[in-house]
């Protein structure tokens, strides 16, 4: 047996010998569900039969009380209208208000004074009392109580039976040429199974619950295994053994993720014996219905969920120093998950947009789906590789917090850590960025409407990305010109560009085109509406241009060619860095549509820079490239039903191929620019 | 299992350096250089805060160090940590046993996750069983034992690998006058065995009994190596607490550790 396979059997041993963590983590949930159904049932059994069997007491009032005493008697002598709930009882009172606050009465009739312009005149009943003016039905009750709204429903229903009977009798006598009542029925018609209804329930609540399952479980067993440990003294121990960092968290993690899973099974298991194999009655109007291979996909989407949240109790249970930092830091932990989780409860949170991106919440929108019977394989894709790329950098992230001497030691014996500056800005960069994104989204979800198209962009480009970028050069310590690549580039770096935007900009009309037609197809409204917000702003050309060309290439690329690229370069290579920093900027372009392009555009650019170390010819590509995609569609040269011949992405891809080798064969070195600053900084030092 | 090393712990120039807000760089051990042989008991003596603990978990590669190099067994404690870790036994008070295994299981454990052959593990934790007198506890779970039976456990799932270094570090604190005088006959058979032994200490009779050689060390260094005997010729005074004092009031001092 490997060291591993040692490690990961005495943590299964140990959690299962921890009855807190069978009571709470199986045994509790196993008798939710019994005990919910079971006591649903009592509860709705006996309130029905409460109902039936009660007496429900009205009192009337208001100046036409005799005409509206003499109606709701009229009603509820009406057979034919719908069944009445228990039995009506007059009672007559000058304290109608007080009884009906208290809960004496359940109803009060008010028969009032309307507005003649209004209220029409009620029409005259044989034998009936008839206001002298115009007159309308007030039914007060209180909403809180069954009973009131129960009477309030009934009596309403039967006054509403006995006008469209009276309305009925009308007309027959005017001599209407047919029945009235067969006039413009209308008969609403539930098309959907009753299993289609509980699944949509179901379907709303099922990854909330279960991630609840997986944190209530999973924490006790993270607890106890590291901050746990720390507290008893074993972790000193574990780790002056043979075993690799590694393999302690692999098998650490790999006992959580089984304990998550196994909760989940056996939670599941449970669900679906009650819901869909119906061992124990349901309540009434009450049905769910789950093929199979519904359910297996289920599991599948749920696996990187159980795998994050291990990784995230594991991470968490690292960081603290015992239980009662754990309590502290698990609460916001589990309310962040469970928040995330419920985005499929969401209305118009529907599946091809952005929340696929959004690790935990597209998992819930896409089990959602699921039990609904959609099954959109691209968006399941993408919702369940956000949370497993989460899970999987939350694991690496836990590997490290292993490493670290904090662990036991107590202190930091990390320098920058204490010390921060530039050398701790390539770490925490992703970091921040991160958070700028969720500030991004969130505004631009809420204040988007609100601001309009230059309102947005001032927004997001000035305050959002041109400030975070100040704050993070300040806090930081860090050398603005350096961090920014203030310098002149090559000459010839500037026909790169006019050769290269143009090509660049086709280069992706292509790639946007490939991915709508072979694996993102999106509807042309989508487009239509798009260019129609980009386009028809009322604005003249060169605000436009200014909004959308010069401010963004401006502001964008200093914020992530800028600041991004230079804390990524510490620690990716060239290529790996191009293709991290347009992929951040593609995600920043949050509709799902634009996020590859766009990647495309700033990996582009990214590679611009790290081959002449100036921003600037990265700044004059995203204007050219944003002002091709604007003015020929301002003026109609183009519209949506051009299409592109193809030998122009071919001329297109040869451009850019061009630009890049004048790139490459003009570029400049790190070495050199350095030399460079230092014999431009010599003079000034000598002197 | 046989060492397949040198079976020493040399160290030499290590140093160990970290940061706290507001106290800035502090340098826990500051250039310390040793070497403890198979067979010998080396003894660090040194009052709280001296460096002892943070020289020890280098040399169990739980720190890295700043600078210097040690290696333990002939392996390096930065190039091949996993080696080390191998090689070696760490016991301090303050490290405890799993209290939902039992006593075998324990000892499986330990024996398994630091590599001994697999199918000598029944063999080795019976010998240890019966060695430290624990064979009618064997399958019973470690949080109903006693404290002295929690102790002997402890140092049996040291031992369970059969590394040829050990490290102890305050092994007795806490410890009654019965079980700290079965550690250090514990100890001397260990030594007997041909192990190498760090033995970290503040209390300055055990080291006289203990070590076959001592350390004084104050603020992360070492001020004086040598046996009993030597640091008696060299200071000229006859009990370890004076030769302590003595060396510290030598290197300057102040009432800090």
């Amino acid at each position: 047996m490997s060291p591993l396979a040692t490690l990961f059997r005495n943590e299964i041993r140990m959690l299962v010998r921890d009855t807190r963590m069978i009571l709470i983590g199986i045994v509790l949930p196993l008798m939710v569900f019994p005990v919910l159904i079971l006591v649903l049932r009592m509860v709705d059994r006996g309130e029905s039969e409460r109902i039936q069997a009660a007496v429900f007491t009205y009192a009337v009032t208001g100046p036409h009380g005799p005409w509206a005493r003499e109606l709701v008697g009229r009603a509820l002598a009406h057979e034919a209208g719908p069944d009445l709930p228990g039995r009506f009882e007059e009672r007559v009172t000058e304290h109608a208000d007080s009884l009906l606050a208290v809960g004496t009465l359940h109803l009060i009739v008010e028969g009032a004074e309307g507005d003649p312009e209004d209220v029409a005149r009620p029409p005259p009943s044989p034998g009936g009392a008839t206001p002298s003016s115009s007159a309308l039905l007030r039914l007060h009750y209180r909403a809180q109580s069954d009973f009131s709204r129960a009477a309030r429903a009934g009596l309403q229903g039967r006054l509403t039976a006995l006008r469209a009977a009276e309305r009925d009798s009308v007309l027959d006598a005017a001599g209407f040429p047919v029945s009235a009542s067969d006039v413009a029925t209308v008969i609403p018609t539930n098309a959907a199974a009753p299993e289609r209804e509980g699944n949509a329930l179901l379907g709303l609540a099922l990854t909330p619950f279960v991630l609840l399952l997986m944190l209530t479980g999973g924490s006790i067993a993270a607890v106890d295994t590291l901050s746990g440990e720390k507290e008893r003294g074993t972790l000193e121990s574990l780790l002056t053994t043979g075993l690799s960092r590694t393999d302690i968290v692999r098998g650490k993690l790999l006992a959580i993720v089984c304990l998550g899973f196994a909760l989940v099974l056996v939670n599941t298991v449970n669900l679906l014996l009650y819901l869909v194999f119906g061992v124990l009655e349901l309540p009434p109007h009450l049905a769910f219905g789950l093929a199979p291979v519904d359910v297996g996909l289920v599991l599948l989407l749920l696996t990187p969920l159980a795998v994050l949240v291990a990784a995230a109790l594991l991470l968490l249970s690292g960081r603290v120093d015992g239980y009662k930092e754990f309590q502290i830091g698990f609460f916001p932990l589990l309310l962040g998950f469970v928040a995330l989780s419920a985005a499929a409860m969401m209305p118009g949170m529907d599946l091809r947009s952005v929340i696929a991106l959004v690790p935990v919440a597209g998992i819930g929108v896409a089990v959602r789906e699921v039990v609904l019977g959609k099954h959109d394989w691209l968006f399941l894709t993408v919702a369940w590789t956000s949370s497993g790329t989460l899970a999987w950098l939350l694991v690496g992230l836990t590997e490290r917090t292993l490493s670290t001497e904090r662990l036991v030691g107590g202190a930091t014996f990390d320098e920058a850590e204490v010390r921060g500056g530039p050398d701790l800005f390539p770490r925490r960069v992703l970091r921040w960025f991160a958070v700028l994104w969720a500030v991004f989204f969130t505004t631009s979800l809420w204040l988007g409407d609100t601001l309009g198209l230059r309102g947005q962009i001032f927004l997001n480009l000035v305050v959002l990305f041109s400030g975070t970028s100040f704050l993070l050069l300040r806090a930081y310590r860090l050398d603005w010109r350096e961090v920014l690549s203030l310098r002149a580039p090559p000459r010839m770096a500037w026909v790169a560009v006019l050769i290269g935007a143009p090509a660049g900009y086709l280069t992706g009309v292509g790639l946007a085109e490939f991915l709508n037609a072979y694996v993102l197809p999106i509807p042309e409204s989508v487009l239509e509406a798009f260019g129609d917000v980009m386009l028809d702003t009322g604005l003249p050309l060169w605000q436009l241009l200014l909004f959308l060309a010069v401010m963004p290439g401006v502001f964008e690329e200093i914020a992530f060619r800028g600041v991004l690229q230079h804390g990524l370069s510490k620690r990716l290579r060239p290529l790996a860095l191009c293709l991290a920093v347009g992929a951040v900027f593609g995600l920043f372009h949050v509709a799902l549509f634009r996020i590859i392009p766009t990647a495309y555009l700033g990996a582009v650019l990214a590679a611009s820079v790290v081959l002449t170390r100036s921003i600037y010819p990265a700044m004059l590509w995203h204007i050219l490239n944003n002002s091709v995609a604007l003015v020929p569609a301002r003026f109609g040269w183009i519209d949506a039903d051009t299409s592109i011949p193809g030998r122009a992405y071919g001329i297109a891809v040869v451009g850019l191929g061009v630009a890049f080798w004048i790139l490459w064969r003009f570029r400049v070195e790190p070495r050199r620019t350095r030399s460079a600053d230092r014999a431009a900084g010599g003079d000034a030092s000598r002197t | 299992m046989k060492p397949n090393g040198t079976g020493d712990v040399q160290v030499v120039g290590l140093q160990k350096t970290f940061w706290e807000r507001g106290r800035g760089e502090i340098r826990a051990v500051a250039g310390m250089d040793f070497t403890c042989h198979p067979g010998e008991v080396f003894g660090l003596l040194g009052a709280n805060g001296a460096g002892k603990t943070t020289t020890l978990r280098m040399l169990a590669t739980v720190l890295q160090p700043t600078s210097g190099w040690a290696t333990v067994n002939g392996h390096d404690v930065r190039t091949a940590p996993e080696k080390v870790r191998r090689s070696l036994g760490f016991h301090s008070a303050s490290t405890a046993l799993y209290p939902r295994l039992t006593v075998r299981e324990t000892l499986d454990f330990f024996a398994r996750v630091n590599r001994y052959p697999a199918d000598a593990v029944e063999e080795r934790i019976e010998t240890l069983l019966d060695r430290f007198a624990l064979g009618s506890y064997a399958d019973a779970r470690v949080d109903v034992l006693s404290s002295g039976m929690k102790q002997k456990v402890s140092i049996a799932r040291t031992v369970a690998h059969d590394p040829p270094v050990l490290i102890f570090d305050e092994p007795s604190v806490g410890l009654d006058v019965v079980n700290a005088l079965e550690l250090r006959r514990i100890v001397r058979e260990l030594r007997d065995q041909g192990k190498a032994i760090i033995f970290s200490t503040h209390v300055m009779p055990e080291a006289e009994r203990v070590c076959d050689r001592i350390g004084i060390m104050h603020r992360g260094r070492l001020l004086a190596v040598g046996t009993l005997e030597q640091h008696r010729d060299r200071t000229g005074l006859h009990y370890l607490e004076d030769i302590f004092v003595a060396e510290l009031e030598r290197a300057g001092y102040d009432g800090a550790p």
